[in-house]
């Protein structure tokens, strides 16, 4: 059977690929010449591009302080879901008198929007103590039901006769997770920590409503303020979505291989 | 080579270690050139409109407060036409020169890349005096 040429469906693809990189460019190209975006006739190409703009985000607000609070949140919310996400996840692989409606629990619990939850969100956080603290911003982010699924799916694609193997060789339960079930997933691990890196550092609901000090706020809230604050910032607005958007768009580029590899082996084994 | 050795050697060229210390070792290096150039040192000279040197000429420095320029810091040129200002705190302000007979230079954006940044402006030239 004669195959069709290719070059259609990568023009097809590269065309969409056009699409989608336009609104980065946008931004990239008004962060280093502040332009107007409502410029007439828009420019395609930066005029006289420059980094300025760049150094005004560092001066203009406490751009330090904001990024360190979201780094802290961040890893905070990586680190929870890695060993909530685990424990979770190999407990699920196990049977046990009601695991299959704690399985359906999981996901009637994905309907419920994050809004819903807020108000008694707020309660326990400040049951706990933790309002206006970098745990309190992240303790909603320390787990999520996706990556557990993620993780689940992951294990249980391993073979079981490893894991005896294992137990006859005298490992305990963690000991199993973190010998052989974790090294064996490293894509379900690079999932989790690009999707719980990328919820947290763009959360904007919950630690508008946790944090009560601007320097508790995160980069998100700091881009709000810097808004509602300054004037003709076109181009000092637009950098500072850029230094926003870097760490998370690194973070996928480095880890993309195995995001879509965990995403994918997820999708098929459910 | 020893299998301990080449494992860490593949370790620190993976992209997950490379990527950060390249990232802190940019860092780093940036913080130690601003340590090393923030004086706060603003030099630069004034000039007439036939290009000699313009002594006695004030010189002042507007600092941008938000949106606004204000005037902040003044200082006089020497007999060379040059002047200096030490221990200014801005990365971003405007230069004009003030002539005695009330003529004035364009004002030079003067935009650093980080605060303090010992610098060394273009002449601000002073035009010809009103007739």
């Amino acid at each position: 059977m004669k195959r069709s040429p290719a070059w259609p469906r990568h023009l097809a693809m590269v065309a969409v690929c056009f699409l989608m990189l336009v609104p980065f460019y946008w931004v990239i190209k008004t962060s280093l010449t502040g332009e107007n975006i409502y410029a007439y006739p828009p420019r395609i190409i930066p005029v006289e591009p420059h980094l300025f703009n760049y150094v005004d985000v560092w001066y203009l607000i406490p751009f330090a302080r904001y990024f360190l609070n979201s780094l802290i949140v961040t890893s905070m919310a990586i680190c929870g879901n890695l060993l909530f996400n685990t424990a979770a996840a190999y407990a699920l692989t196990k049977d046990f008198p009601g695991r299959r409606w704690l399985v359906l629990l999981f996901l009637s619990c994905m309907l419920i929007p994050f809004q819903a939850t807020i108000i008694p969100a707020y309660l326990i956080t400040s049951w706990l103590g933790v309002l206006n603290t970098q745990l309190g911003i992240a303790l909603p982010l320390l787990s999520t039901i996706i990556c557990i699924f993620v993780f689940k799916a992951s294990f249980e694609a391993v073979p079981k006769s490893l894991i005896d193997a294992a137990r006859i060789d005298g490992l305990g339960e963690w000991r199993i997770v973190t010998r052989i079930m974790l090294p064996l997933s490293k894509p379900a691990i690079a999932t989790n920590v690009i999707l719980s890196f990328i919820w947290s550092w763009n959360a904007f609901l919950w630690p508008l409503i946790v944090t009560r000090t601007p320097e508790m706020q995160t980069l998100p809230l700091g881009l709000a303020r810097f808004m509602s604050v300054l004037e003709n910032t076109t181009g000092s607005l637009h950098a500072f979505v850029v230094l926003v958007l870097l760490p998370g768009v690194t973070i996928f580029l480095m880890a993309q291989k195995e995001f879509i590899r965990g995403l994918t082996s997820g999708a098929i084994k459910g | 080579m020893s299998p301990r050795a080449r494992r860490a050697l593949r370790i620190m060229r993976h992209r997950f270690v490379v990527a950060p210390v390249a990232f802190i070792l940019v860092v780093a290096g940036w913080n130690l050139y601003v340590a090393a150039h923030d004086d706060g040192i603003i030099t630069g000279s004034v000039r007439t409109s036939d290009g000699r040197p313009a002594s006695g000429v004030e010189v002042v420095l507007l600092e941008r407060d938000f949106v606004n320029y204000q005037e902040k810091y003044r200082t006089r040129t020497d007999a060379d036409g040059r002047y200096r200002f030490d221990n200014m705190q801005v990365y971003i302000g405007q230069l004009e020169a003030r002539a005695p007979d009330g003529t004035r230079s364009p004002r030079y954006l003067l935009r650093l890349w980080f605060r303090a940044q010992n610098t060394d402006v273009p002449p601000l030239l002073l035009p010809p005096p009103k007739s």
